[in-house]
């Protein structure tokens, strides 16, 4: 999730402390605190889940970025997910997601397979990434 | 905060109405959401003519970065055009674009008080049995807003003029570019949207018309038996397709669980009643290209949040949200008007 969730609690932290003052009128408290506890709910649920979601996106997109790279040969450094930090696994992740579009672009109505592939990965990583706050 | 706006604000309208003595601002306190806006609601009182009056009035004001960068003039004349004809609004009454009033540009105008606003009160009694009804009149109005002469309303000297074959090309590249530019992660779903929408242009309208630019379901006054009495956030307001509106309101993400256009009714009979009050047909090809490119523009919309809440123009919760919330299930929207999802 971007902005980062450690990102977003500290803020969340200065928000709770700033409306713990006594002279903070009560229409700006709820709207601060209101939304926060949202945040939080939502901060709680991916902080289980997300190194493992994104070592399964990583690989699943490792996967097909090798099996493309006949489509896509700019020697890509597909990483590792060694590194278990949220933020290293981001990181990786950003780099491999923009592989992806470059290999989907290059494969649309050239490799209907490799094409249906990505699309089914692409729909899977939304799966993934589905948590209960999310909207829609 | 709101306390300290009070005094300011009563020196400001002073200064718009000479014939008024004692004038006063009590009761400001902030409306929650409001992204792209802060939103006060204020009650003004004063005298006149030998008389004590007072009026609830509704303040919007650019907050210090904003979750959609628009023009307030826009908005303020979308708004004072429609008034007074079959598509509700709220009268404004006063605009000012510097900053050293109430430090950013703003508007004031009346409030229309005594209904609800936003989402979350319409899943529960009374208003979930009013749903078919509020649909009903949403998109009517939506139709009414479509059938308008944008000339005839005056709005043509404010909003950028458009060709007609052009609707489609100048609003995806608008943005497009606010992806490239605030984009926090690469999103290869949008970008494969917006791919298949450049090689897919929908035919240019049959006429330019007013465009809401975010009509959906929880922008609008409601009350308790289905009918809408306000219809907010014109801040996105443009000359355009038509079927863009109707493509916002399209857009799987305000169907809110339910399945239904807006959560509130089947996406035929919203067609059907569009296009009785514009006059217009849809053609469900060109809708579909509008649908799919507001998921488009949502996504952007969404990555902006995020991207002024990391660059620390704003740090509000409100802009976290979005990001958290929307940019996910923009994603899974967008899969299924594209009908990659089983």
């Amino acid at each position: 999730m971007n902005p980062t969730v450690p990102a977003v609690l500290a803020e969340l932290a200065g928000l709770v402390m700033r409306n713990a003052a006594p002279d903070v009128a009560a229409s700006d408290r709820a709207n601060a605190l209101g939304l926060t506890a949202a945040l939080l709910v939502m901060a709680a649920e991916a902080f289980d889940g997300a190194a493992a979601m994104l070592v399964a996106e990583n690989r699943a997109f490792r996967a097909l970025l090798v099996r493309g790279a006949a489509h896509v040969p700019t020697g890509l450094d597909l990483g590792d997910d060694e590194d278990l930090r949220v933020s290293a696994l981001q990181a990786i992740n950003a780099r491999l997601r923009q592989g992806l579009i470059d290999l989907h672009t290059a494969v649309e109505g050239v490799d209907p397979d490799l094409e249906a592939a990505v699309w089914s990965e692409l729909v899977a990583s939304t799966g993934r990434r589905r948590t209960a706050g999310m909207a829609g | 905060m709101a306390r300290m706006l009070e005094p300011r604000l009563a020196s400001y309208i002073a200064g718009k109405m000479p014939q008024a003595s004692a004038v006063a601002v009590d009761s400001l306190s902030r409306i929650s959401g409001g992204a792209s806006r802060e939103t006060y609601r204020f009650r003004l009182t004063w005298n006149e003519g030998g008389e004590a009056r007072e009026r609830k009035l509704i303040l919007r004001r650019d907050p210090p970065a904003s979750l959609i960068e628009t023009e307030r003039r826009i908005e303020f004349e979308a708004y004072r055009a429609f008034h007074g004809s079959s598509v509700p609004v709220p009268e404004m009454l006063w605009l000012e674009e510097e900053s050293d009033a109430l430090d950013h540009p703003f508007f004031i105008a009346e409030e229309i008080a005594g209904f609800q606003a936003g989402v979350a009160t319409l899943w529960a009694e009374p208003y979930v049995s009013t749903l078919t009804a509020l649909g009903q009149r949403k998109w009517t109005i939506l139709g009414d807003i479509a059938r308008a002469d944008p000339e005839a309303l005056g709005l043509t000297g404010v909003m950028p003029a458009v060709e007609p074959d052009q609707c489609w090309n100048r609003e995806l590249s608008h943005w497009e570019a606010v992806l490239d530019d605030d984009e926090v992660e690469p999103l290869p779903i949008t970008r494969a949207a917006i791919r298949w929408l450049r090689a897919n242009p929908p035919p240019p309208p049959a006429r330019i018309a007013v465009v809401h630019g975010d009509y959906r379901t929880g922008n609008f006054l409601y009350d308790d038996k289905g009918g809408i009495h306000g219809i907010l956030d014109w801040e996105m307001a443009h000359l355009g397709d038509p079927l863009e509106d109707l493509g916002w309101s399209f857009n799987p993400v305000w169907t809110f669980g339910r399945g239904l256009a807006g959560g509130l009714l089947p996406h035929a009979e919203a067609i059907a009643l569009w296009e009785a009050s514009s006059g217009l047909k849809a053609d469900l090809a060109a809708l579909k290209w509008w649908t799919l490119f507001n998921c488009v523009k949502g996504q952007a919309i969404w990555v902006s949040s995020a991207r002024a809440w990391i660059d620390g123009a704003n740090r509000e919760p409100i802009m976290v949200y979005p990001a958290w919330a929307l940019i996910n299930a923009q994603d899974q929207a967008t899969l299924a008007v594209m009908g990659k999802l089983s």
